[in-house]
C-alpha cells in the first residue's frame, strides 16, 4: 500500500521524485547502506552486527551543530558511548558546493579541531545514506540496537535552540536511549522532532 | 542584545566553506565587534524595533480595552529568507517568546499566521516568507500608568542554504507604540478561521488518510493539512487531495507515531488563486477512500482494494438497520405470515431452505437495484439521496396502491392465487417465485421505513467507490432478509413457532391495521406533496384498485377486473407533481418558536450573531422524523428551555428533492434524513443521535455558550 502510494506520488511530482525521502520505522531494521569513511574506506551498517550504532548527521555550519560542539556536549556524549562499547559514526550529507559540504582532508581537520571521538566520520556526498534514514535536520541522531533495529531517532535533546547554555538541564534523548538498550529495555522517548537546520542535500 | 549568540553565527556563516577551523580568534573578534555593531543599530532607534542582520522584529499594540490589549510581533525576514511556524516541520525550530509585563499582566501564546510549505531538497519546512504578525493577547495590564513591555524573541531564520538563529530583545511602553484597530484587525485576518473545523483520520499500512466535511468541497483546487503536533505525518511526502461525497479527503505518509488519536492543526485551502487557512481537529475514526481527484491537485493514490475496517464497520451497520427494518409497520405484517406459512408443517427442511433462499434473493435483488439506481442517478449529476424515489409523488402513488392491495389482501377482502403472501399454498411449486416476490415487495415497502441504524451506513455508502457502495446495500438486504433466513435454515426456530390454527386467519385480519396504517401515513405524504387533488386522485385510485381486486379474486372473468386494475395504476399515474401554491408551504410539524426554513445563508447568518441554533432536516415520508417531531421536539418543555435560551431553528425540508440539503446533508456524511445539529453561540456544529430526547434537547440549551 505505501509502495503504491509512494510510486503514485512520485509518478505525480516528479519534482519531489528525486528528493522524496523515506521514513524508516523504531523497531525495524535499520536500513543498510555502504559508505566512504574520510580515511578511504568503505563502512557498512552491517560490520557492527552485534554492537550498539549511533548515527549522527552534522554540518559544522550550523548554529545547533555548533551549540553541542563549541560547548564539547557531543563530544562528552562520543566518549560515554566508546566506553560503553557502542560504535558513532557521523555522517555529513552536505552536497558539494553546499554548506557543511566536506572532503576527506576537511573531514579530517573538523575531527582534529573538535577532538570528536567516533568509529569513522562517513562522507555523504549523494545523500544516499540520509535519505535512506529520513535524516532532515542537523543534528539529526539515531540509535540502532545490538540487532540492528532501529530504537531511536530524532534531537539530540529536549531543548529546540542554539544557546549553549540550554545544554544544562536539558535531557539528552540520545544518553537516554543508550541507557535504556544497556539495561535491556526499549527508549522510553523512541521518535522525536529533530531542530535544527535542514540537511544541505544534493538538489 | 549584548548575550546575543545570534550575529557571529550569521557572520561565520557568511565565510567561505572550512575556512572557520582555525580562525577562532578571528571569529572572537568578529563576535566583539558584530556586537558593538548591533548595538549602534539598535540603541538610537526606538526599542521597538530590532533590525538584525537577517530579518526585522517590530512590536506594535493594539487599543487597549479594560486591560487588555493585542500586541504584533511583526517579523521581516530578508529577501529569500523565512521566518519558522509554530511546527517548523521536518527541520528548523519554532519562535520562542519571553515576555516581562507590569505585574498582574499576562500574555497568552502566539497566534501564527496561516504558514506556507517551503520544500527545499525534499525536506519539508512550514514557514512564513515576507512580512508575518504574530498576536499575542495580553491581559490584566494596569488600568492607569505605563504598559512596560519587554519581549526578548528568539526565532530561526533561513534561506535555502543556511540557517540563522538570532535573538531581539524588545521594549516599550504599549501605550507609545499603538496602532490602530484596523491594522490590528488585517493581522488577524492573515490567522487561520476558527470555525471548529473537524474530521476523522485513519492511519493504515503507514498510510494516514484524512476527511473532513466541508460546503463546497468540490470547488477546492489544492489543500494542504499543516499539522501541529509531530509524528502524525510525514511532513516530507506529498498530500495527495480528493473530494469524496462532499467530503475533502487527504492521504500522505503516516508519522513515526502510530498512537496518535487526535492532530490538531491547519487545514490550507486554495480556490483558484486565493488561499484560506482554518483551525482543523482531525480525531481518530472512518475515512472514506479516496475520491475523485480535484482540479488542480495531484492525482489520488490507488485506493484501498480490500474492505477497509470503516467498510466493514459500514457493512455491519447496514446489516444492522437492515435488521430493524423488520420490525417497522410497513415490513412486519409481511415477515410474521412468510414465517407462519413455513410452520404450517407442510414444509419439508429442503422446502424451507429454498422459500428462505429465494425470499432473500428477492430482497436483495430489489435493494441492489434500488441502491445501483441511487448511485446512477448521482454519478449522473443529480442531488439525491437514499428513498429518492419517494421524493416522487408518483412513485407514493404506487406505493399506495401496493399498500393498499396487501392490506386488503390480509383482511381478507379477495384471494388471489400466486401471490403467496398470506402463506395458502407457500410450499407449493409456485413457492420459489412466491418468495422471490414476497422478498421484492417487502424490500420495497421498507424503503419509507428508513430506519434509524440507516442514516450512517447509507451515508458512508454514498461517499464510496460504486463496489464497495453496493458491498453496504447488500449488508442492508441481507440484515431485511435475516430473520426469515435463520427460520427456514433452523429447524429448531421453526419448531418454536406456534402451531397453526384458526387463530391464524384472524391474526391476519389484524396485521391489515399496520398495513392500512402504512397506506394511512403514504396517503399523508401524497397530500403534502401534490396538494388535496393528489391525496383524492391517490385514494380514489386504491379505491377502484380494490374493487379490480376483489372482482379479480371473484374468479371467473379476468378481462374486465384487470382493466380496472389498469385504470386505477394509470389514474395514481396522473398525480400532480406539485403541490398548489401554499399547500407545502406549512412546515410546521414541530412547535418548536422562532422557527425558520434552512438555507445556508440563514444559518450563516444566525452564526455570525452569535444566536444559538438548532438546525433540523426532515421529510413527511420520515418515519423517524415525525416521531421525533411530535416527541421531544413537540414537548413543552423543549419549547420552553428553546424560547428562555433564544434558541432559534432553522427547518430542512426534504420531502421533495432540495439540491442545497442534500448537498449540506452529504457534507456531514448522511445521504437522508433525519439530520439534527445544534450550534451553541460561537460554537461549531454539535452532531445530535438519530433519535431525540427532551432531557438532552433541555441539557443542551443550558450549557454555559463556549463564545
Amino acid at each position: 500500500m505505501k509502495l503504491l502510494f509512494l510510486t503514485a506520488a512520485m509518478i505525480a511530482l516528479p519534482m519531489t521524485a528525486s528528493t522524496a525521502l523515506a521514513a524508516p520505522k523504531i523497531g525495524a531494521p535499520a536500513p543498510a547502506f555502504t559508505a566512504m569513511s574520510a580515511e578511504g574506506t568503505p563502512v557498512s551498517l552491517s560490520d557492527y552486527r552485534g554492537k550498539t550504532v549511533v548515527l549522527e548527521w552534522t554540518n559544522k555550519g550550523c548554529p545547533y551543530v555548533k551549540k553541542h560542539y563549541e560547548s564539547s556536549n557531543m563530544q562528552e556524549l562520543q566518549a560515554t558511548a566508546a566506553r560503553d562499547g557502542t560504535v558513532w559514526l557521523t555522517i555529513n550529507s552536505s552536497a558539494p558546493g553546499k554548506q557543511g559540504h566536506v572532503d576527506s582532508a576537511g573531514a579530517a581537520a573538523e575531527m582534529a579541531h573538535f577532538d570528536t571521538i567516533q568509529e569513522a566520520y562517513l562522507l555523504d556526498h549523494d545523500g544516499k545514506v540520509g535519505r535512506a534514514y529520513g535524516a532532515s535536520a542537523t543534528p539529526h541522531m539515531y540509535v540502532i540496537d545490538d540487532e540492528g533495529m532501529l530504537a531511536y531517532m530524532g534531537a539530540i535533546d529536549d531543548r529546540p535552540t542554539s544557546d549553549p547554555a540550554d545544554i544544562k538541564g536539558a535531557q539528552n534523548y540520545v544518553a537516554s536511549a543508550l541507557g535504556a538498550l544497556a539495561a535491556g529495555e526499549t527508549p522510553s522517548k523512541a521518535a522525536t522532532r529533530a531542530y535544527g537546520c535542514s540537511i544541505k542535500y544534493a538538489d | 542584545m549584548g548575550a546575543c549568540p545570534s550575529v557571529p553565527s550569521a557572520v561565520s556563516n557568511a565565510l567561505p566553506k572550512d575556512a572557520e577551523v582555525g580562525i577562532m580568534s578571528v571569529m572572537h573578534l568578529s563576535k566583539i565587534l558584530m556586537t558593538l555593531l548591533a548595538l549602534l543599530i539598535v540603541l538610537p532607534a526606538s526599542a521597538q524595533l530590532v533590525q538584525n542582520p537577517y530579518a526585522r522584529i517590530e512590536l506594535k499594540a493594539g487599543p487597549a480595552e479594560a486591560g487588555a490589549r493585542t500586541v504584533a510581533i511583526v517579523m521581516t525576514p530578508m529577501a529569500g529568507w523565512h521566518t519558522y511556524w509554530k511546527n517548523p516541520g521536518a527541520a528548523g525550530v519554532e519562535t520562542r517568546a519571553q515576555w516581562e509585563l507590569p505585574r498582574g499582566a499576562s500574555a497568552a501564546d502566539i497566534q501564527y499566521p496561516v504558514p506556507s510549505r517551503f520544500l527545499v531538497s525534499g525536506i519539508m519546512n512550514y514557514v512564513f516568507e515576507g512580512e508575518s504578525a504574530l498576536l499575542v493577547d495580553m491581559a490584566g495590564l494596569p488600568q492607569t500608568g505605563p504598559h512596560r513591555a519587554a519581549l526578548t524573541l528568539d526565532y530561526l531564520v533561513c534561506d535555502d542554504s543556511i540557517c540563522v538563529p538570532e535573538s531581539a530583545a524588545l521594549s516599550a511602553d504599549l501605550r507609545d507604540i499603538e496602532t490602530s484597530d484596523r491594522q490590528i484587525a488585517e493581522y488577524r485576518s492573515a490567522l487561520p478561521a476558527r470555525d471548529g473545523w473537524t474530521g476523522q483520520f485513519a492511519i493504515e499500512s503507514d498510510v494516514l488518510r484524512a476527511a473532513i466535511s466541508m460546503p463546497g468541497a468540490a470547488r477546492v483546487t489544492d489543500a494542504y493539512f499543516f499539522p501541529l503536533i509531530d509524528g502524525a505525518l510525514d511532513y516530507n511526502a506529498p498530500q495527495a487531495v480528493s473530494v469524496a461525497g462532499g467530503k475533502l479527503v487527504l492521504e500522505t505518509a503516516a508519522g513515526y507515531d502510530p498512537g496518535v488519536t487526535e492532530i490538531p492543526g491547519v487545514l490550507k485551502l486554495f480556490m483558484g488563486g486565493d488561499a484560506v487557512g482554518a483551525e482543523l481537529l482531525l480525531s481518530a475514526g472512518d475515512v472514506p477512500a479516496m475520491g475523485a481527484p480535484l482540479a488542480a491537485g495531484a492525482p489520488p493514490a490507488e485506493s484501498a482494494g480490500a474492505p477497509s475496517p470503516s467498510l466493514a464497520l459500514a457493512f455491519g451497520l447496514a446489516l444492522l438497520g437492515g435488521l430493524f427494518l423488520n420490525v417497522m409497520p410497513c415490513v412486519f405484517p409481511i415477515l410474521s405470515l412468510k414465517a407462519l406459512s413455513l410452520a404450517k408443517g407442510g414444509a419439508s427442511p429442503a422446502a424451507a431452505r429454498s422459500e428462505a433462499l429465494f425470499y432473500t434473493l428477492g430482497i436483495v435483488t430489489t435493494i441492489l437495484a434500488l441502491g445501483g439506481a441511487l448511485l446512477a442517478l448521482r454519478a449522473g449529476g443529480a442531488s439525491v439521496g437514499w428513498a429518492f424515489q419517494l421524493q416522487d409523488p408518483r412513485v407514493v402513488a404506487g406505493l399506495l396502491l401496493l399498500v393498499t392491495a396487501i392490506a386488503l389482501n390480509l383482511a381478507g377482502l379477495y384471494q388471489l392465487p400466486g401471490i403467496s403472501l398470506s402463506g395458502d399454498g407457500a410450499a407449493a411449486s409456485g413457492g420459489k417465485s412466491g418468495a422471490f416476490w414476497t422478498g421484492a415487495l417487502a424490500a420495497v415497502v421498507a424503503t419509507p421505513c428508513t430506519g434509524p441504524f440507516m442514516g450512517a451506513a447509507l451515508g458512508a455508502a454514498l461517499v464510496l467507490s460504486g463496489p464497495a457502495a453496493m458491498v453496504i446495500f447488500l449488508g442492508l438486504g441481507l440484515g431485511l432478509a435475516l430473520p426469515f433466513l435463520a427460520i427456514g435454515f433452523v429447524p429448531a426456530l421453526r419448531h418454536r413457532l406456534p402451531r397453526p390454527g384458526p387463530w391464524m386467519a384472524r391474526l391476519r385480519k389484524l396485521l391489515s391495521l399496520p398495513m392500512f396504517a402504512t397506506a394511512l401515513g403514504l396517503i399523508w405524504v401524497l397530500g403534502r406533496q401534490a396538494g388535496v387533488d393528489g391525496l383524492v386522485i391517490g385514494v380514489g385510485a386504491a379505491l377502484l384498485l380494490g374493487l379490480a381486486l376483489w372482482w379479480l379474486g371473484m374468479s371467473g372473468r379476468k378481462i374486465l377486473p384487470m382493466l380496472t386494475g389498469a385504470a386505477a395504476v394509470i389514474i395514481a399515474a396522473m398525480v400532480p407533481l406539485k403541490a398548489q401554491e401554499g399547500a407545502a408551504a406549512a412546515v410546521t410539524t414541530a412547535a418548536l418558536p422562532n422557527s425558520a426554513a434552512f438555507s445556508r445563508a440563514a444559518l450563516q447568518g444566525l452564526r455570525d450573531e452569535g444566536v444559538p441554533t438548532f438546525v433540523y432536516f426532515t421529510a413527511d415520508w420520515c418515519i423517524t422524523c415525525k416521531v421525533n417531531e411530535k416527541g421531544a421536539l413537540s414537548d413543552a418543555d423543549v419549547v420552553q428551555a428553546f424560547q428562555d435560551a433564544g434558541v432559534r431553528t432553522l427547518v430542512g425540508d426534504w420531502t421533495r428533492a432540495d439540491p442545497e440539503i442534500t448537498d449540506y446533508l452529504a457534507s456531514h456524511g448522511r445521504a437522508g434524513v433525519p439530520l439534527y445539529l445544534y450550534f451553541a453561540a460561537g460554537d461549531e456544529a454539535r452532531l445530535l443521535p438519530q433519535i431525540l430526547s427532551a432531557d438532552m434537547l433541555i441539557a443542551l440549551t443550558r450549557e454555559p455558550d463556549t463564545a
